[in-house]
């Protein structure tokens, strides 16, 4: 869950042209520059909302704001509130806090697996319940918010949830979505006990001061990005260490230290309770001794094409949050995930809100696309393969030919393996199990997105490094825009030079 | 990093085809460091998909995965496995195998109404706030509270979110009535959701005694709690002088040992001890002077105040405090002690004392005592919550009790009614309770009953048949059975 902080310019010192500057910078300009201006500029609004809701945030009595705020990675200035480690718990107890006191229908234990059109408008979903059986929800329109996806790698700190089924619905409904390449590593995942290797090990821990170090006792950033060091952004500190590990200065574990040590005590217990709180179930006291960290599968910068109301490219079909791609470009800076979920969560329910209602006789009889959805679910039940199987492989597949280094030659061999694995299908031993054999297929399908995209874009930059490119272009001057992906296509865009001046 | 064999027994049940849960063994593969999650993940791979259990975050912060391991409620994210564990499901209503129906409980809790204007809480509010807001609604408190099994209470996180709510200056609505219809009385302060609750929230202290603090300033306090805290502010005791002479009276002032000196104590009686349960004081007194402690009895000592912080009547409690700190401090004494759990917990967590406080079982502990004889009983022994969960002491105890009985069986540990205010202002969920632990007795089979706790011990004897029995009074019987065979 979101541990770090929340960007919102909230002093007279800082501006949001600076905001702006940063994003756009730390997303190698691949950021769609009015997604970015809506974030910066809405984004201290949404967050006195949720102060008005009943927010706590770690305060600071000399800022002007009252709020504190911490310096993170690739920004001028220190502008992430948190509170504690545990920001975006301190978000969700908020609005759940707010959708409790409101009478809002909530449907618990249901999973959606498709979206109902009605030519090419989205006008509801077919869901799961825990037994298996089928449901339809109709609406006027639909708002996607299931979050990213980025449990195709084998190592990742998202929840389980997170196997990028939104993603693939709206693909399966027509709707276009960009730059799927982009998929940021967080510098600093746990890598023991193996079964909870990636575990997020927030980026707060630096921005308290923690240092990256090598089995030399080396701080290795500073011959990467002498001037930010460890606060330099997430995907050149995330290459840093994964450089450091593969020129064998990692520890024996396959990682390189993360060191608060030198901190006071009650910073670590006040400022970072849930770190300390982890590391001590695992015997590692942070207090004393460096923790062991390697990048991990963090965030899909790419996603559903939106506007700047959260439209996706269907009617009826709103989106925000992390399925969404142009806000973050090639690389996300910490603490601008949960003001991008707040700023655009609002705009795209309000939008959903204004939609045209459709007239009940209007109203689509789902009985043919409920009959193909059972057709697909049928033969779930007469699967050949484990959907754990299964999601293993694309896992496997992902993390070795897709992860923080890439090539075209690995790239291509993941394309292949994950078209054969078409031929295998997750097998559902009750109705029970079919919602986890979508997904199997939903993560397979999202992680050819991944690939083919990355294939598709024959340069590195931000989070996507692909070694086998040389380019005499920064990303600044790079003659390419997003990749888009609508259906079977991908395609990437060319931008002329008068273009990226505008 | 070799993977090792691992067998556990789960839980499993389905409500549409089972009549009851029934337990099933699998054996699988894990990695080193496992959790409990990661053994349910390969039961589920690797032998039966139909396993239902919640899960999502893997890192103890969204609270889905609660479960039982060996009776214990833990998070199976961060809980390790471990071989020959019992998996069960939370007590709460079952959906199907582990997975239980959370929206009961969360679909009830607390919003706080705002007016909608951007204030921040100040540094001081924010700190107090925090301490109740790192709930991630596991539920483990309410799968564990005694007072939801026999009275109508929303539970431990509920009355936290209240007090989360009542602390927060943005919400100006006045829920305290609210809270007290939601059983705000009901908690007997046993502190068992603080020891399951994967957070370390503390619901009793921080929130419910708290939030009767409130209530008494609305004048919400119920009756009879009124009275006990008026009775205190008269005579300085929260239990009406007996017939006979108290404890006090039957005693001086210092109690000199039969041999050497080992230490000197100062022995704070507790209200109960002084005067409902004298013979019992006067036991632990006898076992002293066998063992050369030597016993100082100050006088002046008063009520702890612990009646009157756990239903929330604190406004004489600093007079009460100044007066007890004073008359120990001046007592000349080692340390000072008590056979009272209650007296035992408030005077080492309320206070800040300038002397060391010790449990009489501690005492023991520390200055060893002399072999009694085996009496020709077998006991259980039940844990009174102020000294398991307030003091942390259960081994000594259980020691002392297996020095003197034949056997000592054991029961599950659940709070007997007697704390909280309960037994004085609910006594029928009190009475409950106290029935619900006569059964456990009932079904050990031991002869006698023993605690060390003046509440559990007079509550339990009003709710049982089996003799109830004070750790010490054992230990001295064991002594005169002794001294008669010599």
């Amino acid at each position: 869950m979101a541990e770090g902080g929340y960007n919102a310019v909230m002093n007279s010192q800082d501006c949001t042209e600076d905001h702006f500057t940063d994003t756009m910078r730390g997303g190698a300009f691949l950021n769609n520059p009015n997604l970015v201006r809506v974030l910066v500029d809405e984004a201290p609004e949404r967050f006195k909302d949720l102060i008005s809701w009943g927010a706590v945030f770690d305060t600071a009595e000399t800022s002007e704001c009252l709020v504190a705020q911490r310096p993170f990675g690739g920004q001028c200035f220190s502008r992430t509130c948190y509170a504690g480690d545990r920001t975006g718990h301190e978000m969700m107890a908020t609005l759940v806090e707010k959708v409790r006191a409101l009478d809002i229908l909530q449907i618990q234990d249901r999973t959606a697996i498709d979206l109902l059109l009605d030519g090419d408008r989205v006008c509801g979903i077919i869901t799961l319940d825990r037994e298996g059986n089928l449901g339809v929800i109709r609406a006027d329109a639909v708002v996607l918010a299931s979050g990213g996806g980025t449990q195709v790698f084998d190592i990742s700190t998202n929840c389980a949830a997170a196997t990028g089924d939104g993603h693939v619905m709206a693909w399966h409904a027509g709707a276009e979505l960009i730059d799927m390449e982009m998929v940021q590593f967080h510098p600093t995942g746990a890598i023991t006990p193996k079964d909870t290797r990636g575990r997020l090990i927030t980026e707060a821990v630096r921005g308290e001061g923690g240092v990256l170090k090598n089995t030399s006792g080396e701080r290795f950033m500073d011959r990467y990005d002498p001037v930010r060091k460890e606060l330099s952004t997430r995907d050149v500190v995330a290459r840093s260490i994964q450089t450091e590990i593969l020129n064998g200065n990692g520890t024996e574990n396959g990682g390189v230290h993360l060191d608060v040590s030198h901190l006071p005590d009650e910073v670590i217990e006040k400022r970072l309770p849930i770190m300390l709180e982890q590391f001590l179930i695992y015997g590692v006291d942070i207090r004393k001794e460096p923790m062991e960290v390697a990048p991990t599968a963090h965030h899909i910068m790419g996603g559903l094409a939106i506007s700047s109301q959260g439209a996706t490219t269907l009617p009826g079909l709103f989106a925000c949050g992390e399925i969404t791609g142009g806000v973050h470009g090639a690389n996300r800076l910490g603490g601008n995930s949960l003001a991008d979920t707040q700023v655009f969560g609002k705009r795209a329910g309000e939008s959903a809100g204004k939609t045209q209602e459709i007239p009940v006789k209007n109203r689509l009889d789902p009985k043919d696309q409920v009959k193909k959805t059972q057709k697909r679910l049928a033969a779930y039940l007469a699967g050949d393969t484990s959907p754990s199987e299964y999601k293993q492989l694309i896992k496997d597949v992902m993390w070795e030919k897709c992860g923080v280094f890439r090539n075209g030659a690995d790239l291509r061999e993941a394309l292949t393996l994950l078209t054969d694995l078409q031929q295998c299908r997750p097998h559902a031993l009750t109705p029970a199990n079919l919602a986890e054999c979508c997904s199997a297929e939903n993560m397979r399908r999202l992680a050819w997105m991944m690939v083919l995209s990355a294939l598709t874009r024959p340069e590195s930059r931000g989070a996507h490094v692909r070694t086998d490119i040389s380019q005499d272009w920064t990303a600044e001057s790079s003659p390419y825009g997003h990749t888009h992906i609508l259906g079977e296509e991908c395609r990437i865009e060319a931008v002329t030079n008068a273009e990226k001046r505008s | 990093m070799t993977q090792k064999m691992m067998t556990a027994t789960v839980c499993r049940y389905n409500p549409k085809t089972d009549k009851k849960p029934h337990l099933e063994e699998y054996s699988v593969t894990v990695n080193p460091g496992a959790r409990v999650l990661d053994f349910l993940h390969r039961v589920h791979d690797t032998i039966d998909p139909t396993l239902s259990y919640r899960y999502c975050c893997a890192a103890g912060q969204c609270g889905s995965c609660g479960v039982k391991v060996n009776g214990e409620p833990v998070l199976a994210c961060m809980a390790e496995a471990e071989d020959g564990m019992v998996i069960e499901p939370l007590n709460l209503p079952i959906v199907q195998d582990l997975t239980t129906d959370l929206a009961l409980y969360l679909d009830v809790m607390a919003s706080p109404k705002t007016s909608g204007d951007c204030v921040v809480p100040d540094a001081e509010t924010t700190e107090k706030i925090k301490e109740l807001r790192t709930c991630i609604e596991c539920l483990a408190c309410v799968s564990e509270c005694p007072a939801i099994l026999v009275a109508d209470f929303a539970g431990p996180t509920a009355m936290r979110q209240e007090m989360r709510i009542a602390l927060d200056p943005r919400d100006t609505t006045n829920r305290i009535p609210d809270d007290v219809a939601a059983g705000l009385f009901t908690c007997t302060s046993c502190q068992r959701c603080l020891d399951v609750c994967p957070k370390n929230i503390a619901m009793p202290g921080k929130a419910i005694e708290k939030l009767r603090e409130l209530a008494d300033r609305q004048g919400l306090t119920l009756k009879t709690h009124q009275n006990v805290a008026a009775l205190v502010q008269a005579t300085g005791r929260s239990v009406t002088h007996p017939d006979r002479k108290s404890f006090m009276e039957s005693v001086p002032e210092v109690i000199e040992p039969e041999g050497e000196v080992k230490a000197t104590g100062g022995f704070f009686t507790g209200c109960m001890y002084d005067f409902r349960l004298p013979d019992t004081a006067l036991d632990m007194i006898e076992v002293m002077k066998r063992n050369g402690i030597r016993v100082i009895v100050p006088q002046d000592q008063v009520c702890c105040g612990s009646p009157l912080i756990r239903t929330g009547q604190t406004s004489c409690l600093p007079a009460l405090k100044e007066q007890n700190i004073r008359v120990f401090a001046d007592a000349g004494v080692d340390f000072v002690f008590t056979m009272c759990a209650g007296c035992g917990s408030t005077l080492k967590n309320d206070y800040d004392t300038p002397f060391e406080v010790l449990d009489i079982n501690e005492v023991l502990e520390r200055y060893g005592y002399e072999e009694p004889a085996k009496l020709d009983v077998t006991a259980t022994y039940h844990d009174p919550c102020h000294l398991l969960r307030g003091q942390g002491i259960s081994e000594e105890p259980r020691k002392h009790l297996r020095s003197v009985v034949k056997e000592l069986i054991e029961m599950p540990n659940l709070c007997c009614g007697a704390g909280g205010g309960v037994k004085s202002g609910l006594p029928d969920e009190a009475a409950a309770l106290g029935a619900l632990r006569d059964i456990e007795i009932k079904k050990t089979g031991a002869d006698i009953v023993v605690s060390s706790c003046p509440f559990c011990e007079f509550h339990i004897a009003s709710a049982t048949d089996v003799p109830v029995k004070n750790i010490t009074t054992m230990l001295l019987e064991g002594y005169r059975k002794k001294d008669q065979i010599q």
